[in-house]
């Protein structure tokens, strides 16, 4: 510990012995820690907004569906009793919200034409705390409660279709046994979410209506459930199986209801692989800014220290001559290393924080940009987020910087003989 | 009394310099007393740095034996050597002696602390031996504060606080006007009685020469004479 205070002093003062080297050296490295500070923030700001986006665009963070569902799309996997699994999963801990819904493609028919259709009937109150869907509605009204024949659509849709407010709008869909099934609705309200595959096909009808309809009874094909975080979303989820998978094996839930049918619990990032690739996608960016992180380091740090060994040759030797060890050497090099990287880097943190923080609160306006960022479930607008890991990451690689950095003067220093050294000069 | 601190002998060292073999030392037989005051003179070129070095576990020969206050040092690692350093030996050098970012206080200590003192029992004792050569009030001073006489003299203090068994100065007073250079030399000469410290002093500086208990000469990395009041505690097999 007391070798430590020697190493720390002394890695101070020659630091500051040129004042003018290290102002500039740490100023160059804040600038570099800064930015790439601004950048991470930047970049964990993004990925949180696209998986709320993603997730509360439509599909909510976990759905429960019939064994095989996901795949096959045919309402013959429906979850038969949608009731009873969700009075069976209410008490997992984190459940913000669970809502039912019958999902179905089809036919959208209007007086003129007609076009292809992602048909939900979802239960319009308890939707609106499951997904967005309803947020979007940016002409009419969402589903309004008590009108059957109501339906919402996404904008897109509505162009290809010719239909406005009020007008009339007949769906078809394929039931179960394969007959083709046609209702007719009225047009209440249309969307504009920002994502083509929503705006371009959606219609939201009520789900007591679907299920006539298409003769379901009470049977569903999604159950649809809102955490309370992401972070809960992994550990709910195997909850969820697990729980459901030992009803199946006892015939009997612990109700004593009989339910015994397969079903499968798939998390948001399950439904859609993309989302698993962002992940991967904004991982790997992360890897390349602590990797440029390490390289900012380097290249700012080794020449500095470079130039400081070399003026301080005879020092090294006097040092050995009273007996520093060769270790001692090193380690002091090192540490007067981290130590100017850890101004430079501090600085940087201090910088690329502050910015991070106002342009979290004030967003960056990329809409510019919008039109291609909406397929990516992104908002306009960018608000950084200073995550503590990605703070900590970041310091991390600067220090690894540093101490690579510090390595190769550190080690011509230690090897020294301090006779050849004293002769210098 | 007579003990003895140096018992080299046979010591040579040569260096290659292109086609040419290089005989720095040549054969040196020295067996030095402790509480001697050794100054090695000769022309340029003759050793005298060499053979210090040598003394001090800088550079190992290529033959001979050394035997330094009991222990055998050619036999010692790198490291070893450093230690054998820190806790046996003081050294003044011609100059950039101090580390210069330390404080002269700090300087002395520095050594002190290698050894593993307390703060403040290496600062009393740093303190103390500022004072001892003379400069009391300078203790804050950095290297670059303080003139070339004063920097040596903080040497000084340094190589004497950690109470070593010998001293090794080489040309400490080559960056020195002959004022400073004589007073540096009656401040080394007095600590040489008072403490009884071995001193070994490398210079062709007249007036560290005359500062001489025993002098030995130099030449062509050999010991040609041995001379001065003092030639009892210094056995230099002549070559002449
Ligand atoms: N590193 C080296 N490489 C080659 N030759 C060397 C080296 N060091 C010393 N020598 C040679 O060894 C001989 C003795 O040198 P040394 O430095 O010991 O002499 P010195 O008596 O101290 O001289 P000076 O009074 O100039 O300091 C000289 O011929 C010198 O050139
Ligand atoms: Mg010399």
């Amino acid at each position: 510990m007391d070798n430590l205070s020697i190493y720390l002093k002394l890695g101070w003062r020659n630091l500051w012995f040129h004042p003018l080297r290290t102002v500039l050296t740490s100023a160059a490295l804040a600038v570099g820690i800064a930015a790439l500070t601004f950048l991470s923030a930047m970049d964990d700001g993004w990925m949180q907004q696209i998986k709320t986006n993603f997730a509360l665009t439509v599909t909510g963070h976990i759905q429960i569906h019939a064994a095989g569902f996901e795949d096959s799309r045919k309402l013959s996997q429906r979850i038969e009793s949608p009731e009873q699994v969700i009075t069976s999963i209410s008490s997992e801990a984190g459940i913000q919200a669970i809502a039912q819904r019958v999902r179905v493609s089809g036919l959208a028919s209007s007086a003129g034409s007609n076009a292809g259709a992602f048909i939900y009937g979802v239960e319009p109150e308890k939707e609106k705390a499951i997904s967005r869907l309803a947020s979007f509605v940016n002409k009419g009204s969402w589903l309004p409660d008590g009108d059957e024949r109501g339906a919402v659509l996404g904008d897109v849709l509505a162009d290809r279709l010719s239909v406005a407010m009020g007008d009339k709008l007949v769906l078809m869909a394929a039931v179960p046994g394969g007959d083709i099934a046609s209702e007719v609705f009225r047009v209440r309200g249309l969307l504009h979410s920002g994502v083509m595959e929503v705006d371009d096909m959606i219609v939201i009808v009520p789900l007591k209506t679907a299920q006539h309809w298409l003769g379901l009874g009470g049977a569903v094909t999604d159950i649809v459930i809102r955490a309370d975080s992401f972070e809960q979303v992994t550990p709910m989820a195997d909850g969820i199986k697990s729980m459901l998978s030992a009803q199946v094996l006892n015939g009997t839930d612990h109700k004593g209801l009989s339910s015994g049918q397969i079903l499968e619990t798939l998390r948001w990032n399950d439904i859609d692989p993309m989302a698993e690739q962002w992940a991967d996608f904004a991982d790997a960016y992360t890897w390349i800014v602590l990797l440029i992180v390490i390289v900012v380091v380097l290249v700012e740090v080794l020449n500095t220290m470079l130039m400081s060994m070399h003026e301080r040759v005879r020092e090294f030797g006097l040092m050995g001559a009273l007996g520093v060890m060769p270790a001692q050497v090193f380690a002091m090099v090192i540490w007067e290393t981290v130590i100017l990287v850890l101004i430079g880097g501090l600085a940087g943190f201090v910088i690329g924080g502050g910015l991070s923080l106002w342009y979290g609160q004030q967003g960056i306006d990329l809409s510019q940009f919008a039109v291609a960022f909406s397929f990516m479930y992104m908002d306009p607008v960018i608000h950084p987020v200073l995550e503590l890991d990605s703070m900590l990451r970041i310091l991390g690689a600067a220090i690894i910087g540093a101490m690579i950095a510090g390595l190769i003067p550190a080690w011509k220093a230690s090897k020294l003989e301090p006779v050849h050294a004293l002769r210098e000069l | 009394m007579s003990d003895t601190l140096i018992s080299a002998s046979g010591l040579t060292r040569y260096y290659e310099s292109g086609e040419m073999k290089v005989a720095a030392l040549a054969g040196v037989d020295l067996t030095i007393e402790r509480g001697a005051y050794v100054v090695l003179a000769g022309r340029s070129g003759s050793g005298k740095t060499t053979l210090l070095n040598m003394l001090g576990g800088l550079d190992r020969p290529d033959t001979g034996s050394l035997v330094i206050a009991g222990d055998d040092v050619l036999v010692k690692s790198t490291s070893e050597r450093a230690a054998f350093r820190l806790h046996h030996l003081g050294f003044v050098f011609q100059s950039y002696n101090l580390i210069r970012v330390l404080s002269a206080r700090e300087n002395v200590a520095y050594v002190l602390q290698l050894q593993g003192m307390e703060k403040k029992e290496r600062f009393a004792l740093a303190d103390h031996w500022m004072a001892e050569v003379g400069l009391q009030g300078f203790e804050n001073r950095r290297p670059d504060q303080m003139s070339g006489g004063q920097q040596q003299r903080v040497a000084v203090a340094r190589a004497l606080a950690s109470n070593p068994d010998l001293v090794l100065a080489d040309e400490p007073t080559a960056n020195l006007d002959s004022h400073t250079g004589e007073s540096l030399m009656a401040l080394m000469r007095r600590l040489n009685e008072q403490q009884g410290t071995t001193f070994v002093i490398a210079s062709h500086d007249p007036a560290v020469i005359a500062s001489a208990r025993t002098l030995v000469n130099m030449q062509d990395g050999q010991i040609v004479s041995v001379e001065g009041k003092d030639i009892e505690a210094v056995k230099g097999d002549t070559v002449s």
